[in-house]
């Protein structure tokens, strides 16, 4: 469990990887490439950061087709995360809904 | 701390405006029942079933491009940004919270001084 808690500190504790993990809360899922145009490092620096961030399990990666996308693991995280996650789907369902009114 | 969405509808601009703009056709997506003055400085009133209410005022309105509202509960901004595309029209929606990006910067402080 300590080893955990380590985990999660260490990936807080770079700039970098907060403004990874806040991207990923605003956008749903992001990839590397997404992510590396988003931050002044390279791709490989972006995929490292994703490393050290999913070790801490803040992170999951899931395959869409030939991409990669990585999502937030907010639970860490606590209730700053849960209300993001609230209101993406609240604002997943409206467009759905808006979309469903537009064709 | 930004919530982002992004949707491209097949459809003008000018649909999709009515569609964020118009009570009645708000009430088919967004809450059972509104009020809104889409102009600056108007008010929106949303109303749910469940009996839920809240209020907001417009803060920015420049037709078929941008509208900003403001929840009057938390201070949190929602800004819908429409673009014409080829395949109709993209918005994109931003909904921010300043309260709750106040605890996350707090958090990540904490955080980082704990680790220092």
């Amino acid at each position: 469990m300590r080893s955990r808690v380590d985990a999660v500190f260490q990936a807080l504790a770079d700039p970098h990887r907060r403004f990874v993990l806040e991207t990923l809360a605003g956008r749903g899922s992001a990839t590397v490439t997404e992510l590396a145009a988003a931050l002044p490092v390279t791709r490989q620096a972006v995929a490292k950061h994703l490393g050290t961030l999913r070790a801490a399990e803040l992170v999951e990666p899931t395959r869409a087709g030939r991409e990669i996308r990585y999502s937030l693991s907010p639970e860490p995280l606590g209730d700053a995360l849960d209300w993001m996650e609230r209101v993406g789907s609240e604002w997943d369902e409206r467009l759905a809904a808006i979309r469903k009114h537009l064709s | 701390m930004d919530v982002r969405r992004e949707i491209v509808f097949p459809a003008e601009p000018s649909e999709v405006w009515e569609a964020l703009t118009e009570p009645e056709r708000l009430e088919d997506w967004f809450a059972t029942e509104v009020e809104l003055e889409p102009r600056p400085g108007g008010r929106g009133v949303f109303r749910w079933g469940n009996g839920e209410e809240r209020s907001a005022s417009v803060e920015e309105v420049d037709p078929e491009r941008h509208l900003a509202l403001r929840w009057e509960d938390d201070g949190g901004e929602v800004v819908f940004t429409l673009e014409p595309v080829p395949e109709g029209t993209r918005l994109v929606v931003v909904e921010s919270s300043p309260e709750w990006s106040t605890a996350f910067e707090l958090r990540a402080l904490a955080t980082a001084c704990a680790v220092a």
